[in-house]
């Protein structure tokens, strides 16, 4: 292995592990191994800075010591994959899920999920929004075939706790309301997007919820409004459109030949 | 090989400039103060929205410089392409003045360490570096300058000083160099060199930029002390003079005050950036009694 690389990994050990044995037999003589734990210590702080600033109401549901101690073992065993801490953390909520220490609080996974959600929508790219007119274009036979592309902060969500309201009552600080909430009114369905005065996380019911979901995960459009029967379609499709929810679209090859 | 000029700088005046964080966003579009420039680290604006439309606001009246932390330009494994992408899309948006980043590392098997790590002054991390900053500069189409690190270890196998791995790197890529005067004070009493000394070997002429901070100190159980550069108070008296120095040297050159924890309200960071100003002119002599004679 060239000593450059030997090098790097015994650094990433000593960062990650805390196991210094390897780089403290590169260094120079007379410098103590002990210098080493400020970068530990650095990466330990940044990147629990970074959850912390991700994930405020996990933080506070939890409080600071536990926060900590949660996102060391994290960063840890989840280090960054791309030097972009904006999005670190995607991996949070599924961690926080099976963290044993945190079983008593099993809405905690669902918090961090929208938490994550909140986060993507503030640093998602912007994008122009898709102009309707552009899908009357296209010929009437390739129609079943359009596809629509999400604008990027989107994320749909589905909730077995009622975190968005756990998430609104911790973060205005309202704890009475949190203790109000009840725990076992069962899933919920939410919507989280930019919009021009900010993110919003808004409650959508099964059916539409379920239509939009198709739609970003690039079912055709015909396909979606086909699948559901029970509400007005055309107009939820209508409101998509206006609100900037979609931000291009492509045609999929047809899938349904006439048999030979 | 790209020219030794200052490419672009044009936008960037040789005069004191500040590091623009979020948190003074709003507060310099409303009160839109008296600066000559500013930086910003390039990964704060890889996404869209409030922060970017911030910036491009900022950037319509006063020049920009970016300043990278992530690339990973002393990589054994190379430089992430998909990041040398999101900085070329930064600068097709804000229109930098300048764009630089670091002698360091920080990703290896694709995990980014989230600091800037120390290299060892090798002729491999030389060979490495320099591959690297051609890559950048040829995807780029523009120079970028390299910022000496401040470093708390060093390497048994390191055999090249510091400032003549610095000067190398200027040498053989036609990059500039981002003097960061508060490093070579840091890692000078880290490492037992002479700050001063350091100073006088960088090469004049390369040198696009100067950084200033403040540092922190950590006292050991056996009494010895290292300097942490964590960028969080004042620029010390002892920076100050190394500065004056390095414009001595170096001649009038945009200088940054950098202030990352800790962060102070604006008008602090305006009156680090004066003082540094009336070090540019009274060493240039272009002070008001200096252009009155």
């Amino acid at each position: 292995m060239p000593p450059l690389l030997e090098l790097q990994k015994a650094m990433r050990r000593s960062i990650l592990l805390g196991d210094r044995n390897n780089v403290s037999a590169m260094l120079s003589p007379g410098i103590s191994p002990g210098r080493l734990d400020i970068y530990r210590n650095t990466f330990l702080m940044t990147l629990t800075r970074a959850l912390r600033l991700c994930f405020p109401a996990v933080a506070k549901l939890v409080g600071d010591e536990f926060f900590e101690g949660a996102a060391q073992i994290f960063v840890g065993e989840h280090p960054p994959r791309a030097a972009l801490l904006d999005q670190y953390g995607g991996k949070f909520a599924d961690f926080l899920g099976c963290f044993e220490p945190a079983e008593s609080a099993p809405y905690l996974g669902d918090v961090a999920r929208l938490e994550w959600a909140v986060n993507t929508a503030l640093h998602a790219a912007d994008a122009e929004r898709l102009d309707p007119a552009q899908l009357t274009g296209v010929n009437v036979e390739d129609q079943g075939r359009i596809c629509l592309m999400p604008e990027p902060s989107i994320s749909l969500l589905h909730l077995v706790y009622p975190a968005d309201l756990i998430w609104n009552a911790v973060l205005s600080g309202e704890s009475a309301a949190l203790g109000e909430i009840d725990l076992s009114s069962g899933p919920v369905e939410v919507l989280v997007e930019r919009r021009t005065t900010g993110v919003a996380v808004d409650r959508l019911p099964r059916k539409p919820w379920r239509f939009l979901a198709m739609l970003c995960a690039g079912r055709p459009i015909e396909a979606a409004i086909g699948a559901e029967q029970d509400f007005d379609v055309p107009t939820a499709l209508a409101e998509h459109l206006s609100a900037g929810r979609f931000v291009g679209f492509y045609l999929v090859p047809t899938i349904h030949e006439e048999p030979i | 090989m790209l020219p030794p000029s200052i490419n672009d700088a044009s936008s960037i005046p040789a005069q004191a400039g500040i590091g623009l964080r979020f948190q003074h966003h709003q507060v310099v579009i409303d009160t839109r103060p008296a600066i000559a420039w500013m930086e910003v680290h390039t990964e704060n604006y890889m996404g869209g929205g409030t922060p970017v439309r911030c910036l491009e606001a900022i950037r319509r009246e006063t020049p920009i410089s970016l300043h990278g932390v992530g690339l990973s330009l002393g990589s054994a494994e190379g430089i992430d392409p998909a990041h040398l992408e999101r900085i070329r899309k930064v600068a097709e948006r804000i229109e930098p003045g300048l764009m630089s980043e670091h002698i360091a590392w920080n990703v290896v098997g694709g995990d980014y360490l989230a600091d800037l790590l120390p290299l060892p002054m090798t002729e491999e991390a030389l060979d490495v570096v320099c591959r690297h900053v051609d890559q950048t500069q040829t995807f780029l189409k523009r120079q970028i300058l390299v910022e000496n690190p401040s470093t708390y270890v060093s390497f048994g196998n390191s055999v090249i000083p510091e400032w003549e791995f610095m000067s190398a790197v200027a040498r053989r890529t036609g990059c500039a160099i981002l003097c960061d005067v508060n490093n070579i004070c840091v890692s000078a009493h880290n490492h037992g060199w002479d700050a001063s000394a350091y100073i006088a070997a960088l090469p004049v002429g390369t040198i696009g930029e100067i950084h200033l901070a403040g540092y922190s100190i950590r006292t050991f159980a056996d009494g010895s002390t290292l300097r942490i550069d964590d960028h969080g108070s004042n620029v010390s008296e002892e920076v100050w003079t190394l500065y004056r120095q390095a414009i001595a040297r170096f001649g009038a050159v945009p200088t940054l005050i950098e202030w990352d924890n800790d962060i102070p309200p604006l008008d602090i960071l305006l009156d680090e950036a004066r003082h540094a100003t009336q070090i540019i002119e009274s060493v240039n002599g272009t002070s008001e009694h200096a252009a009155a004679a």
